[in-house]
């Protein structure tokens, strides 16, 4: 389905049938309804967004998502939302999170989901408190912040939520607020476009545990002279009226008047792809730098993944369970009890046909129309040669006279009863024989056959054939009736020549 | 051939005990491994013990460090690799001490005389030369100076350092027991050319020491005798060797090739099941996902969030990663997703024993979650049946919709058997259904259950109209809101209880090998089947009407397993624990038993249940 099939939703397509049960006044509303707002415009089917969260105040939020959503556990939120894209890629995955989920418990996962760059979207609601325990420090709380289990004051340091993103190497860091509507809007759209992982960090106001935590940069009276509102490849100027900015000296960013001494072109441009500028930001806390802080592009761990699959399907062929089963040193036991001959794996030589076949292969997959053509015809089109067999008791000097006096690469061997049991071949000869055996009219077929081959029969159709050859290496295929009795052989030099004519 | 040339007596035995002992660092499981291989190709039923340290290199010479791996060949079905070795290789004073206590009198010990030096002594706590002090008086002991003769042998290969020489002695002592037990070399040096493809001098250092082994087997006048083991009289069919961790890996990408799902397999590394992510992850091109993740917790919730997505998801862990994984398994029992948790125990608790047997972690994973947590557990009974055990556990798993558990061991994960490969046709398809329509007009009901299996369904992201949220909290019946309601959470317990409970309408009866009634029933689980298959058979060959049941279903257990148990006069229950099983029957029956534990981090020996059986019968 494309963009502009989709029917066009609008906010309330996403809001849930749930009665939303945060605190009256709690920012978590304000990042909900803007949430619920940007979706339509993502340009996503609804079907195929997910909210996944962690436990806290904040993780309450995907059941009021009128989308897909786990409510997880504690802290574990990236580790679901990894699986979860990595088996569907097509879906746009958001975590919600907040500082305790995010940075405490779940500070492990935060920082190795960033660093794997999978395609995730993470929304770290940081209010500095624990609420939803009913008020206990954060890892964000600021040193010194009395609160139940702090009665004195926290003696912790506090986490830098950007610097610790910028430090796991995440792809896309950003910073808003609750209640700057408008800009929190922009930044979930930004980060919802990016390809790799989205670190956001939201101000979020605890009315009841720590209100006001933010105020310097929430409040509309002076929030504007205390943020700066970072634009890429924009001078980096702030205030009310816009007559501040920043200047890069060798300490970092220094705050400026504009005017008589500095002007636009003075201050420094934020250059969004740049880490020194990143960290620098990180570190600045007037002006409080809000907007996309960091972005760069580098493969997602979702493509890499998904990447690996194709290419080994490409190089390995179809899966084939029997190929695995038998990946191994294999041998055989007959019906009275007693070994066969084992079935040693070597490694597949690689002779100058297969080559030609890759290449053959790949004119093959070009054309579309070949492909139906093979499906439609069968190995019988081909007109096999008919088969030279041997029983499994011929002597080895016998068989190798046969193969040389009619110019083949392989002999079918039968049992007494005529029936296919084995398959001698030049790759038999190379391995077994040569150089092993002395004398070759004290030995016979049975012992250098590779038993039980995979046959095909008459009506087959012939990509059937080009699948086994091309996947198993085989240069050789018997043909059996019904009885599985042998009434021919085909081999990949047949195929080719076949292919040749038909391309 | 010349004229004076010995005659040589070959001499034909049912089955022989050999293990291989050295230092950790002397190659002897690779040495275990190329024995094993030869026998299982020329046709010996095998089963094998890999035992060494925890440590990658423990300091050499000392008893910590030594490394063991001991083979049982045979002509007849085996099911341990034996009680007490027949022949020991020693490659130093160390694997000697640690190896004897297992010795029989009268069994053959190859010592390699060279590394019984004065400090190699020491490091194993030897005051005087056992070669010379009568401690071996018992044994048939055969003196080669493996280090000296292979040097002379290897010396003259370019471009080998005298620590590379030295490497390749473990080839020398493998061609000699090759002579000894009159094998062909061929699959081994066929190994050593695929092995060091583009080392050309190593190939020739280890073909060179091989063959050396081999001739001075051939030459020397010490060997007088040698053995050969007739090959067993295996089912008629296509074989090949695979441990438990190898067969497991397969068993679950089989089970999501039958359901035509990628297999996502998130997991941690940790010994014992490590090699079950190694077997998965070049498997790309059968859509195996492997994922290695930061930590134990974040594997399962990988798996379940890629449940959640829809494909076949599973993980594999030991103890302690089941530890750290309760919380997230739980969240997968809440959220009722398909999916299956490998636990390969060792010993126990904490860190306890990594690289050893153990099977004490069978409470854990029935009752070591939070709140009335019911999970179907499996527990496949040798390596082969790992395979038969991964692709069950997903079928549970698809009709409870719920984490399926399997417990597998240490010893089953590194033991090997010869496995009749499977027709992959012949493995019935796993039908998986996502809905697409709603099941309950406007509002999709993600917890409305199916009435027969009690399984929700398994509705994915992607799906149209069917978006709803699932999570930890308790939640209503068949909407799923979010519920504290008294009546909600008691029906959701019972419902989530019963589904399990259901399976035992599909898994088959518990069988029993033995008299269907009588005196004695002993009642196993897991890896020790082996050894308690031989030992309840060899009582009955002694005339003791003795049977065993190896229950493979250890939740919900098989249903007519109460009727078994009442048609005995006594139970006996050999575990590799302190008694869980036993706790389990006595609590679900009411019905009491004898428990035989051991927590020694090894296998149970024939002999040692074969002795509690006799005990038990003389005194009935």
């Amino acid at each position: 389905m494309t963009i502009d099939t989709l029917p066009r939703l609008t906010r309330k397509d996403f809001v849930s049938d749930q009665t939303v049960r945060w605190c009256p006044g709690c920012g978590d509303y304000a990042i909900l309804a803007q949430v619920q707002k940007v979706m339509p415009d993502l340009g996503v089917p609804k079907e195929n967004i997910v909210f996944i969260s962690g436990i806290g105040c904040s993780s309450r939020f995907p059941y009021y998502m009128n989308t897909y959503g786990v409510h997880s556990i504690h802290g574990r939120a990236p580790t679901l939302a990894t699986g979860l894209k990595l088996a569907n890629p097509e879906l746009s995955v958001w975590v919600v999170t907040g500082d305790g989920d995010g940075l405490s418990i779940g500070g492990n996962h935060l920082v190795h989901t960033c660093r794997r760059n999978v395609d995730l979207n993470i929304i770290l609601f940081n209010n500095r408190i624990y609420g939803l325990t009913k008020g206990q420090y954060s890892p964000t709380s600021p040193a010194g912040l009395r609160t139940k289990s702090s009665p004195m004051g926290a003696i912790e340091q506090a986490l830098n939520p950007i610097s610790v993103a910028l430090a796991a190497e995440a792809t896309f860091i950003a910073r808003t607020v609750d209640v700057i509507q408008d800009h929190m809007g922009d930044v979930i759209q930004a980060a919802a476009a990016h390809k790799g992982v989205s670190f956001v960090e939201v101000f979020q106001n605890c009315v009841i545990f720590y209100d006001g935590a933010w105020e310097p940069f929430s409040d509309r009276g002076i929030r504007d002279d205390n943020n700066i509102y970072l634009e890429a490849g924009k001078p980096m100027v702030f205030g009310k009226n816009n007559d501040k900015g920043l200047i890069r000296t060798t300490a970092g960013f220094e705050v400026v008047t504009l005017g008589e001494q500095y002007s636009l072109a003075d201050l420094a441009v934020h250059d969004v792809t740049s880490d020194t500028n990143a960290w620098m930001l990180s570190r600045l806390t007037y002006p409080m730098p809000m907007g996309v802080i960091y972005q760069v592009q580098r493969p997602t761990y979702n493509d890499l993944l998904w990447g690996q699959v194709a290419a080994a399907k490409t190089k390995a062929g179809a899966s084939d369970l029997r190929a695995l089963y038998n990946a191994s040193d294999t041998w055989t036991v007959s019906d009275d009890g007693q070994p066969a001959q084992s079935g040693i794996k070597g490694e597949v030589p690689q002779e100058i046909d297969e080559a030609y076949f890759a290449e053959v292969m790949e004119r093959v997959h070009a054309n579309g129309d070949l492909i139906d053509l093979l499906s439609e015809m069968t190995i019988e089109d081909l007109d096999p040669q008919g088969p030279i067999t041997v029983e499994t008791s011929a002597r080895m000097d016998n068989a190798l006279s046969v193969m040389r006096q009619k110019d083949i690469g392989c002999l079918l061997v039968t049992s007494a009863d005529r029936h296919l049991t084995g398959i001698l071949t030049e790759h038999d000869l190379l391995t077994r024989v040569a150089g092993r055996v002395e004398n070759l009219h004290e030995v016979t077929v049975a012992q250098f056959m590779t038993p039980r081959p995979t046959a095909l029969p008459l009506d087959a159709p012939l990509v059937e054939a080009l699948h086994l050859m091309s996947t198993q290496g085989f240069r050789h295929l018997p043909i059996v009736d019904a009885h599985n009795l042998p009434v021919g052989v085909i081999s990949v030099r047949d195929v080719v020549r076949f292919l040749i004519t038909a391309i | 051939m010349t004229e004076d040339q010995r005659p040589v007596v070959i001499q034909e035995l049912e089955s022989v005990v050999i293990r291989f002992a050295g230092d950790s660092g002397d190659g002897m499981q690779l040495t275990g491994t190329q024995f094993t291989n030869t026998a299982a190709i020329i046709g010996n039923d095998i089963s094998t013990l890999p035992d060494y340290p925890a440590e990658i290199r423990a300091p050499a010479g000392t008893l910590a460090g030594v490394s063991g791996f001991q083979v049982h060949l045979s002509e007849s079905d085996i099911s341990t690799p034996g009680d007490a070795p027949d022949v020991l290789i020693a490659m130093n004073p160390a694997a000697l001490k640690a190896s004897l206590p297992d010795m029989q009198p009268g069994a053959s010990i190859i010592i390699n005389t060279d590394a019984f030096n004065k400090a190699n002594l020491a490091k194993a706590g030897y005051e005087n030369n056992p070669l010379h002090d009568g401690t071996l008086s018992n044994f048939r002991i055969y003196e080669v100076p493996v280090t000296t003769l292979n040097r002379n042998a290897v010396a003259d290969v370019a471009g080998l350092s005298p620590k590379e020489i030295n490497r390749s002695q473990n080839f020398f002592a493998l061609g000699l027991v090759y002579w000894v037990y009159d094998r062909p070399l061929q699959s081994t040096i066929e190994w050593v050319n695929k092995r060091f493809k583009n080392k050309p001098e190593a190939i020739e250092a280890n073909v060179r020491a091989l063959r050396a082994g081999y001739y001075f087997g051939d030459t020397t006048e010490a060997f007088q005798v040698r053995y050969r083991i007739k090959p067993a009289r295996l089912r008629a069919g296509h074989y090949r060797k695979i441990s438990g961790n190898e067969a497991m890996a397969l068993g679950l990408v089989t089970a999501a090739q039958k359901a035509g799902k990628p297999l996502f397999f998130g997991a941690y590394p940790i010994t014992p099941a490590s090699d079950i992510l190694h077997a998965l992850a070049p498997l790309r091109h059968f859509e195996v996902l492997t994922f290695q993740a930061e930590d134990e917790i974040a594997a399962m919730g990988a798996t379940l969030g890629a449940a959640f997505g829809g494909v076949f998801a599973a993980t594999g862990t030991s103890g302690p990663g089941v530890a750290l994984k309760s919380e997230a398994m739980n969240l997968a029992l809440m959220l009722e997703l398909p999916m299956v948790i490998v636990n390969v125990q060792r010993g126990g608790p904490s860190t306890g024993l990594p690289t050893k047997v153990e099977q004490s972690d069978l409470l854990q994973v029935m009752f070591g979650r939070n709140g009335e947590s019911p999970l179907p557990v499996l527990a496949p009974a040798t390596p082969g049946e790992c395979f038969d055990m991964a692709v069950e556990a997903f079928r549970l798993a698809m009709r409870a919709m719920a984490p399926v558990i399997i417990l597998s061991d240490g010893f089953l994960a590194n033991s090997s058997e010869p496995w009749p490969i499977p027709d992959p046709d012949a493995i019935p398809p796993i039908p998986v259904e996502h809905p697409t329509q709603s099941n309950g007009g406007d509002r999709f009901q993600p917890y409305r259950r199916d009435p027969v299996t009690l399984g929700r369904p398994w509705a994915i992201p992607g799906t149209p109209g069917l978006e709803h949220r699932v999570g930890g909290l308790e939640k209503s019946p068949d909407f799923g809101n979010v519920s504290y309601a008294a009546q909600d959470h008691q029906r959701m317990v019972n419902d989530r209880a019963a589904k399990v409970a259901r399976l035992a309408d599909i898994i088959p009866d518990q069988t029993v090998f033995g008299p269907e009634e009588g005196e004695l029933l002993v009642v196993g689980w897991g890896g020790t089947y082996g050894a308690i298959h031989a030992a309840v058979a060899h009582a009955q060959n002694q005339g003791y009407a003795v049977a065993h049941a190896h229950i493979r279903y250890l939740n919900p257990f098989p249903r007519n397993l109460g009727y078994i148990l009442q048609r005995y006069k006594r139970i006996l229950v050999p575990e590799l624990n302190m008694g869980q099983l036993s706790l389990l029957l006595r609590g679900r029956f009411v019905r009491d038993v004898i428990s035989l534990n051991k927590v020694e981090g090894r296998p149970f020996k024939i002999s040692e249940i074969n002795k509690t059986i006799t005990e038990l019968m003389a005194g009935a």
